[in-house]
């Protein structure tokens, strides 16, 4: 027994070695040469500056910006939409999704509503969403939260679907009550399915939450952009693209760890 | 070594049975498109406390049905199945099942599968540790304790899974191909250990196999099934004691029987064996 403990992986270590790493420098270049070319092209006169603004005049609102607090205050604003909607849009999916999983009557009943709903883009919502809820806050949470409620309803649905019926065996042969064999089995079981989803719709949320604000909204980082875009302050709106691009993708990064560290006992 | 609990004699007295099974006119059908069609017809097996039983078939002769039915997962049969006297209604902690797939929960440690299956026994929390430790030392898993599924190679994950098994102490142990997925020299070796285990823990076994030699082996009997529908064809007794060795000629004598008796038996049945139609022989 000892010779094989010898290729028995170290717990945290599995599977590592075969990925491809690129060292944290390798993911700045393309970015750096993008932003090169960005501020070459304004340089040359390519695209006059009221069209295309530089990196360097980009850089410069987000300074002015940061130090007024004025972005500060707007992303504040954003990220406050993005939690409280996401949280009801979120709960409210798995609630749903679990419905419709465990109960063959209600799948068959609100599944057909469901998927036509899930093929309308929630930008599509939004006219008739203004007229109801106005556009202020409700109406933000609202958007934010069905543009959570589908992907996680969805991920939901599958994750419980998918859990194998000999899973379901085992647990009547050791006897387990129903408590134990939702907390032992079954969460557990969905676990990777449901964090799957938690970080599509949660990327998917901030994106409409953005896409919302730049139709219909008093502040938040879209308002901030359309803002600028109708003073003509393209560094703004442009300030607006990068700030929003980098927290959907803190957002996704954030989401993927913690997806990993739930399901180490993955295979790597 | 046997590193089974010295305890045991004493907690098994504690129990009510001894693991004697008593299979009495069992019959089992199942609809399949609409017709009712017969997979075990009249089984009677008595399997004596502390004995190892192989059952041996092709495929379809209803075996992993009967384990099944037997560990109570499959409660629909007319007949009688009885564990020590006590009619089978659902599944319970005295009767135990290694799948053919090891059904461990992947994200579980082998600790925390081997745990699960304490979780509704009356054993003290205090001592569950302990009995979890002293079964994965029975299995030779001494060193994976904190191993998840994936790390463990198939041997291993199956062997995980006979501990787990058997760490309720149920009075009779059933297991349905559980080798089957086992590469051949793999397959041998965990042959081997069941043996030990059986040896150590003399509970009563019925395990189910297509592997004629495995049976022989590991078997104080074999009962030989036919199929469509599945029946006792024949029960032999392997009258060697154990440990046994492989190369012994009695186990293939027997082996040879058996096979003869397995690959004719599709002819004397009439239709279910002769898949191919030889134009020359119905010609004459």
């Amino acid at each position: 027994m000892a010779s094989r403990a010898a290729d028995f992986p170290v717990a945290g270590g599995a599977g590592a070695g075969f990925r491809f790493r690129l060292p944290p420098v390798g993911a700045v270049v393309p970015l750096v040469a993008l932003l090169m070319a960005w501020q070459i092209a304004c340089l040359t006169g390519l695209f006059p500056p009221q069209v295309l603004v530089p990196p360097s005049g980009v850089a410069r609102a987000l300074v002015d910006m940061t130090q007024s607090g004025e972005l500060q205050r707007h992303v504040g604003d954003s990220l406050f939409r993005l939690t409280v909607g996401f949280a009801i849009g979120a709960v409210a999916g798995m609630a749903f999704g679990a419905v419709i999983a465990l109960s063959r009557l209600a799948e068959a009943a609100l599944s057909p509503l469901f998927m036509t709903l899930w093929q309308v883009p929630v930008i599509a919502f939004v006219p008739m969403m203004v007229m109801f809820l106005g556009i202020d806050e409700p109406f933000k949470l609202a958007v934010v939260a069905i543009a959570a409620f589908f992907p996680m309803a969805l991920a939901t649905f599958d994750g419980i679907r998918g859990v194998p019926r000999n899973w379901f065996e085992v647990a009547k042969v050791y006897r387990l009550r129903l408590p134990q064999l939702i907390r032992r089995i079954l969460l557990p079981a969905t676990v990777p399915a449901v964090l799957t989803g938690l970080r599509v719709s949660l990327t998917r949320a901030w994106v409409v939450l953005v896409a919302a604000e730049l139709l219909a909204a008093d502040s938040g980082i879209g308002q901030m952009m359309e803002m600028g875009r109708q003073l003509f302050q393209i560094d703004v709106v442009l300030a607006g693209v990068m700030v929003s691009g980098l927290i959907g993708f803190l957002l996704d990064r954030g989401a993927r760890w913690v997806e990993s560290r739930a399901t180490r006992w993955r295979a790597a | 070594m046997t590193p089974y609990p010295h305890a045991r004699e004493d907690r098994l007295s504690a129990k009510t049975g001894r693991g004697e099974l008593i299979v009495s006119d069992l019959n089992k059908s199942f609809t399949i498109n609409g017709q009712p069609r017969r997979i075990l017809d009249n089984i009677n097996l008595t399997v004596r406390p502390g004995e190892f039983v192989s059952i041996v078939g092709a495929s379809g002769c209803g075996k992993s049905t009967l384990l099944r039915l037997i560990v109570g997962l499959d409660t629909e049969y007319s007949g009688e199945l009885r564990l020590d006297g006590e009619r089978i209604a659902t599944t319970s902690l005295d009767r135990g099942i290694v799948f053919q797939d090891h059904r461990l929960f992947p994200w579980m440690t082998l600790e925390q599968n081997i745990e699960l299956a304490l979780l509704n026994t009356d054993t003290p929390r205090a001592r569950r540790a302990q009995i979890v430790a002293d079964h994965i030392a029975l299995v030779n898993l001494k060193g994976f304790e904190k191993a998840y599924p994936h790390q463990l190679s198939g041997g291993m994950a199956q062997r995980a899974a006979i501990a787990r098994a058997l760490v309720t102490e149920p009075r009779l142990l059933l297991l349905d191909e559980p080798l089957g997925a086992l590469d051949a020299l793999t397959r041998v070796h965990v042959q081997s250990e069941l043996q030990r285990i059986w040896m150590a823990q003399r509970s009563t076994m019925v395990m189910v196999t297509h592997d004629v030699e495995e049976a022989l082996y590991l078997g104080d009997r074999v009962i030989v099934m036919s199929p469509n529908p599945g029946r006792i064809r024949r029960i032999v007794e392997v009258d060697l004691p154990h440990p046994r060795d492989r190369r012994s000629p009695l186990l293939h004598r027997l082996k040879d029987e058996i096979l003869a008796e397995l690959t004719s038996g599709a002819d004397a049945d009439g239709d279910a064996g002769n898949l191919v139609h030889l134009p020359s022989r119905e010609a004459r």
